[in-house]
Formats: C-alpha cells, structure tokens, sequence
C-alpha cells in the first residue's frame, strides 16, 4: 500500500466538508479588501486629506505598528495598508484551521482509523488536508487580487498583494502540519498553531512600533507586510514564504512517518486528580466558567490598550483643527472637549462589546441543559434556582469586574500616555461602571427567554443585543440620529463625562427593569421541562 | 414497607409525539429492578420525570413515597443518579468532576473513590476532554457509587464500557446489593446485564409496560431450547404442538420448545433413546425478540402476557 493512497479520495471529502467554511474566508478576504478602498475614497477624498492623515498616522507610533509600517498617501497604499494587517492574520488563521480540522480532529473522532482500516495511506490525510489549505489560500489570495484589480487598482501590485496573503497562508499551513505531529489532540494542535501565530504576529507588531525592523523580518506575518504591494514588490519574499512552508511540510513527514496514529510527540498535560472542598452554586458556576471570563479580561484588556492607544490620535487631531472637527463630528457629542467626547464614545464601545458577555452566558446556561451536563448537576440536591441563580450571579459580577478592567486599563494607560494620570483613571473607571446596570439588563432579556422560549432563548438574546446596538448611540449617527433612540438601555446610562451632575433615577430604572426579567424568567424555569 | 419507586399510567408527550403512553413501574424498596427496553421506549424519559427534571402530562409518579417534581431536592440527596449519555465539562478533570457532584451530594466515602477509581482503571488527572465514552461513564459510576445514597438510578450505566469493565461494573455493583440496604434501578437494553444483576424485570415498549414480573415469571411465557444426541429417529417430534423449528443432523435433534409442551416432547425423545441431553434456559435475549419482532406469534405473546399481568 502507497502511503499516498487515497489522498484523492479524502481531499474530495475535506473539499465538500470545507464547501461550508472556505467560501466565507474568501469572501472575508475580498470584503475587507474592497471596504477599505471604498472606506480610504469616502473618508479621504483628495491628495491633500491623504497626505494629512499619512503625516499623522506616521508619526504615531500606535497606528504605525498597528497597520504594519511604511505607507504612502496614495489610495492602494493606503487601503491595503489598512486590510493588510487584518488579512494576512486571517489568512494564516484560516489556514492553521483547516489543516487541523482534516488531520488530526479526524482522529481524535475515530474518523481516521476507519479510514486508514479501509486503505488509505499513511500520509493521504496529511496530505489531503495540506492540499485543500493551501487551495484555499491560494484562491484567497487569487479572488483578493482580482477584485481588487477590479476595483480599480493597478494589477502588478494587487498581484503581489494577493500572493502575500497567500504565502502567509501556506506558511502557516505548514506550521500547523507540524504541530499536528507534536500534538495529542485537536486542541493542543490548534494552541500550538495559534500560539505560533500569536508570536509571529506581536513579533511583527514590536517590530514595527520599536523600528527594530530585524524582529519583523524574522515573522513570517512580516513577510507579508515586506511584500510592500504597490510600492516595490519584493517577489523573492514570496519565494521565502514558499520555501519555508515547503520546509515545515517536509518536517511534518518526517515527523509523521515516525508516530502512531492517534499518538504525539507532545504528552497532554494532566490536571489535578481531586477537587477539595466543598463549593455553592456560584462556586460550581465559577469553576465551570472561569475559563471564558478569564479570557474575556485577556481580551478586554487588550482592548483597551489599543483604545488608550488611539487615544493618543486624539489628542494630536485635537492639535490639528480642520480634520479634528469633521472627525470628532463623526463621534457626535455634542458637549464636552474632543477628549471627553472621545472618553465618552470608549466606553460605550466598551459597554456594547462587554455586554456580549452575559449573553454568552445565558447561551452557555442553555447548552449545558442541552448537552445533558445540567441534568448531572440537578439530580443532586442543587435546585434549579440555586444553579441558574449561580450562572447568573457570575455573569452579572462577571460583566462588572470586566467594564473595571477597561476602565482600570484604559484609564491608566490613557493618563500615561495623553492625559492626566491623576484625574484620568477614576473619571475612566467611574464611566464604565455607570453602564453596568444596563449592560445587565440587556443580559436579563436573554434570561427570561430562556425560562420562557429556551429554544428561541440564544436567538432572542442575540437579537437584544444587536437591537441595543443598532438604536443605540454607536450605529445611532449612521442614519442622522445622532443620540440613538430612547428604546434601549445605555440610552439612559447619565454622562459622567460630561457636565458631572449625578442623578439616580436612571439607574434604579434599569436595576428595576433587569430584576423584572430575571425574576420573570427565573420563575418559568422552575415550572418548564429541562432538556 | 412502601414500594422505593410506584408509577401507574404516567404519560408524557414531546409536541405530537408520546414518549410514555401510561407506563406502569414498581421497584420495592430494596431490590435491584430490571428497567428493560429498545431504545425509544421511554425509559429515560421516565427516570427524568423521576428525578423531577420532566413534568408528566399525566398519570402517577412517587418516588421513595414523595412527589418528584415538588419535593426534587429533598429527594435527590437520597439518590445517586448516572445518566445514561454522560457528557462533562471539557475542561475539567474526571477527579474533580467526581469531586463536584460529591461535593453537591453532601460528601462521599474518599477511600470508597480511591478503591473505584483503581477497580475501573480510571485516571481522574485526565481532563474529560481527553477521555473515551467508557471513561465518561466511569466517571459518573464512580461518582455515584462512592456515595451512600439509599436509591441508586442507572440508566444504561455500560453504555461504552468493554467487556472487561462491565464485568468489574457488575461485581462492584453485586457487593453493594450484598450490604442489603440499596434500591437499584438499572435501566438497560442489554438483557444479560440485567439477567446478572436484577431480581425483577419491567419490560416496556413505545412508553407502555408490556411486562413484569420475576426473572422466573417472565421465563415461563418463553421457550426452552433442547439439543439431544439420540439412538434412533424421533418419531413425531415435529408434529407435537408447542415444539418448533426441528433440526436433525444425524443423530443430534435440535429444537425449541414451549413450557407446556417440554413434557411430550421429552416422552418422545426417551422413546427414541436418549444419549446426551443439552437444555437452556430462555435467556431474556430471546424473550425480548418475541416481544418485540413484529410478527403475529410475538404480538400474541405479547397478548397473553399482558392477560396475565
Ligand atoms: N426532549 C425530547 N424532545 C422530543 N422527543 C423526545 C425527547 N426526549 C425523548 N424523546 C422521544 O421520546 C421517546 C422515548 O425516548 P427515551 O425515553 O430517551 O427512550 P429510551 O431511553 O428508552 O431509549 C423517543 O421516541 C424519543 O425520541
Ligand atoms: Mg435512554
């Protein structure tokens, strides 16, 4: 038997199982491409704005490294400059995925071995699924090129463009082939290959903010960004990329041919063999959850750096009128100086991002009562109210402690940086608490469509979420009304940032409304069916 | 003594479709009871509405003498349950999966789950991710074993468990009835399995009681297979009512027989000289596939024993 047996056959497969994934990739790629020219042509319509806003953009040091170096103020430049940054991570993302899902979640399933049993080669998966990622890539990169030829652009830089979205992807192909030979399962092969892009991509990042370019040219995100489309075009980067992921493709195999099926080279990690103590329901909701909350502060608090970050934008546009005004007309407040108005648009970006996080909570209430694991749980003596009450209290108090870490993380580095550190992190963290009521009360509509609709419950929470934010204040001056609509919550939240007055009725409105609906939904729950 | 577990003409329905359609169930206190069905008849569903997490549309359910849907937590601390498609938290470990439900449960026996976990070869510092569907339903049997509770409700406990491991299943759960004072409820497709364990049976099918009785009861209704080595030909054999599928290979006759025919058919046979004599008892196997095999003769067996509950 071949080891190549049957590579045909399982590519055919990966192909029709990547028919519902890959098509949304390459659509991502060559929306993000076209939006940003279009976004470049709107917000930038003459030389002159291009050349002001490059002149700023390069001397800030935030926005350099961001977008990865080196821009020009001509339109291409600039928009792939903009999509670039995004879409090489993308690229490489989808491609570490891929080559996952294909080799070695197959065999962590069994899928494999049924396969292998029945001919197929040694190297036919790995094979197969290098095959369909690398297609993929190379149809991102094809698709990018071409529209954005047809948008207009010159074809020799969209061509090296597309190329370096494409030679990231390839490159990260084979990373992920190889951690797939180290890993146990799926899930360690997905860290390692993420991991390894993390590193590649804050090498990148580091390089560019510090200008130790050396540190970006030993990233392979960075070969892309080197490229330089519609500038010089740097082909033989390209050939590096390729080489390189031929390279670790040939590592793989190598590896490969020394493993077990089902076995790697990397042993899983063992966790502790007993669990002291006893634990209440939100104790219970805690150890349950205390991963995502924990890697919602990581996210959270990235976040506000790159927000306190901007930060510094605005207080350089604050110094140059003529763009300042049209830019913080767009930020639509109407009181206040162009930093408090800017303080003000943070949080509320803040309060809508974190007020996710309780609907993920109500969704996650939901699949543990579909998954079976909730029905483990009540067969105990723990009641229903006592397990949901303790999922709920945790996303409550969860929401709060992460609109503290923005405020605490963004308040500080933005008195760092632009303000005043003294006055700064209290006003900031003082502004982002002011939302917690009605980030619950968003949280508290998805609860009592889960006592009530537990079907509906995740749809109807999501769409409480998306109509706070499409009447509210962010999307609110997309179509001219620029203080939102008084039919959701942060409507009400007061400004603190503004003339400082301090009036509760808002707040015990909110407070009023959100223990309405988790008490409403509370109550269904104890009387519906469960499961 | 109150009866641990009584429930007459429960019905549930999932939107047009009847899960239970008047089910009847009576597990005494103390005993190991046989909860047998295909899958889909409903047993699960039952044991949910026993513990409280269904709401019956109708008909009876009393658990340890109380209602499980108003008393579900004073009566869940006298129960240990193992669902029968164990799902965990992927992120834990199956020691402190074990460690949380007897935590909830109000402790357990730490020597008892040391003991388990060696008996089932079960490594509690894996996380639940990595484990098989055997070793999800290890983690659960540990969990409710290492308890003390007086009920224990096991649906489909082996599902996933290789043959080795049911044995180590059945012998651990042999020691627990011999302390006397435990009430199990084992539902289960797997007849052998509750042939070894069960002193009673409740067979279901499409959310209503077909059967129950003792193991011996239920044994009567169903055949007993012969294989005799001969001298001579029997003569007749076939042609006896109650004797079927006659098979001669020389000198060994192989067939089956209905209780009350096992006497003629054993006249004939002595008649013709018998030298070796094989009979089997009906395993539940057989039992099972007269029940529920969809031609006449089994929808008549059916008859009879429900004429006979
Ligand atoms: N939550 C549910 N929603 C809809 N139908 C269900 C649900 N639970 C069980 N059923 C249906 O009820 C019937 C009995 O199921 P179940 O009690 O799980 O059977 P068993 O445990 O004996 O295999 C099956 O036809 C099943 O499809
Ligand atoms: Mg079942």
């Amino acid at each position: 038997m071949s080891a190549l047996a049957g590579t045909r056959t399982l590519a055919g497969l990966a192909l029709r199982r990547e028919r519902a994934v890959a098509p949304w990739w390459i659509a991502l790629n060559m929306s993000m491409a076209l939006l940003l020219i279009g976004y470049i042509q709107r917000v930038m319509p003459t030389d002159a704005v291009k050349a002001a806003y490059t002149a700023v953009i390069s001397r800030n040091t935030f926005f350099q490294a961001l977008g990865g170096g080196f821009v020009e103020p001509r339109l291409d430049v600039l928009a792939t400059w903009r999509s670039g940054g995004f879409l090489y991570v993308a690229s490489a993302f989808a491609a570490v995925m891929c080559v996952v899902r294909h080799t070695r979640a197959e065999e962590d399933a069994g899928r494999a071995e049924l396969l292998r049993a029945a001919g197929t080669g040694r190297r036919a998966p790995l094979t197969a699924a290098l095959l369909v990622a690398a297609g993929t890539s190379l149809l991102g990169g094809l698709l990018t090129a071409l529209a954005l030829v047809a948008a207009g652009l010159e074809p020799v830089g969209s061509a090296a463009y597309g190329a370096a979205i494409t030679a990231v992807g390839w490159v990260f192909a084979g990373v992920a082939a190889v951690a797939v030979q180290l890993s146990r399962t799926a899930r360690t092969a997905t860290t390692i290959g993420l991991f390894t892009l993390g590193v590649a991509y804050v090498m990148r990042y580091i390089g560019d903010a510090t200008r130790q370019y050396w540190l970006k040219a030993l990233s392979p995100i960075g070969w892309g960004h080197l490229v330089r489309p519609y500038q010089d075009e740097r082909w033989w980067l390209l050939g590096l990329s390729a080489g390189v992921a031929a390279a670790l493709c040939a590592l793989a195999y190598a590896l490969l041919d020394r493993r077990d099926l089902g076995a790697g080279m990397v042993p899983e990690r063992l966790g502790p063999a007993s669990a002291p103590g006893p634990r209440g329901p939100v104790g219970t909701a805690w150890r349950l959850h205390r991963g995502l909350l924990a890697r919602w502060a990581a996210g959270v608090a990235v976040l506000a750096i790159a927000t306190a970050g901007a930060g510094t934008l605005a207080g350089q546009l604050a110094a140059m009128p003529g763009i300042a005004q049209g830019l913080l007309r767009n930020m639509g407040g109407p009181t206040g100086g162009a930093l408090d108005v800017y303080q003000r648009y943070m949080t509320l970006i803040f309060a809508h991002v974190i007020a996710l996080y309780p609907v993920l909570m109500v969704r996650r209430l939901r699949s543990e009562e579909t998954s079976g694991r909730a029905e483990t749980l009540l067969a105990t003596p723990l009641t229903r109210l006592r397990w949901a009450g303790g999922h709920l209290a945790l996303a409550g108090l969860g929401s709060a402690a992460l609109l503290a870490v923005a405020g605490v993380v963004h308040g500080v580095l933005y008195g760092l940086l632009v303000g005043d550190l003294a006055a700064d992190p209290p006003r900031v963290l003082a502004g982002m608490l002011s939302h917690v009521p009605a980030v619950w009360s968003v949280g508290a509509a998805g609860v009592l469509a889960y006592g009530l609709l537990p079907r509906a419950s995740v749809a109807v929470s999501w769409a409480v979420w998306i109509l706070t934010a499409v009447l509210g204040q962010l999307a609110g001056p997309l179509y001219g009304m620029w203080a939102g609509t008084p039919l959701e919550p942060f409507h009400y939240v007061p400004d603190v940032f503004g003339d400082g007055s301090f009036d509760a009725g808002p707040y015990l409105l909110l407070f009023a409304l959100t223990a309405a609906l988790v008490g409403g939904g509370l109550l269904a729950l104890r009387r519906r069916d469960l499961g | 003594m109150t009866d641990a577990i009584s429930v007459s003409g429960l019905t549930k329905a999932f939107g047009s479709a009847r899960a239970l359609d008047g089910l009847d169930l009576t597990v005494r206190t103390g005993e190991t009871h046989g909860f047998l069905g295909p899958n889909g008849a409903g047993k699960s569903t039952t044991i949910r509405v026993l513990l409280g997490l269904l709401r019956a549309d109708g008909g009876r359910a009393r658990l340890l003498g109380e209602d499980p849907w108003t008393r579900a937590t004073s009566l869940h601390r006298r129960l240990a349950y193992v669902p029968g498609d164990v799902t965990l938290w992927p992120g834990l470990t199956g020691g402190e999966v074990i460690d949380l439900l007897g935590g909830l449960r109000g402790g357990l026996d730490r020597a008892r789950r040391r003991e388990l976990l060696e008996r089932f070869h079960l490594d509690p510092r894996k996380r639940a991710r990595a484990y098989s569907k055997g070793d999800r339903q290890k983690v659960a049997l540990v969990a409710a074993l290492s308890g003390d509770a007086e009920l224990l409700i096991l649906d489909e406990p082996t599902s996933g468990l290789d043959p080795l491991m049911e044995e180590v299943f059945r012998e651990t759960l042999r020691e627990e009835l011999r302390r006397g004072d435990r009430t199990v409820l084992l539902s289960s497709h797997i007849l052998s399995e509750v042939e070894a364990l069960c002193d009673r049976v409740t067979i279901v099918r499409d959310g209503r009681t077909v059967e129950t009785g003792t193991l011996a009861d239920l044994r009567h209704l169903t055949r007993t297979s012969v294989q005799a080595d001969l001298a001579g030909p029997p003569h007749g054999l076939a042609a006896l009512p109650g004797v079927h599928d006659v098979r001669v290979h020389g000198g060994r006759v192989v067939f089956d027989a209905d209780a009350p025919a096992l006497d003629a058919a054993l006249r004939c046979l002595a008649e013709a000289g018998v030298r070796g004599l094989v009979s089997r008892p009906p395993s539940l196997e057989e039992l099972f596939l007269r029940h529920y095999s969809h031609t006449t003769e089994a929808a008549g067996a059916v008859g009879s024993a429900g004429a006979a509950r």
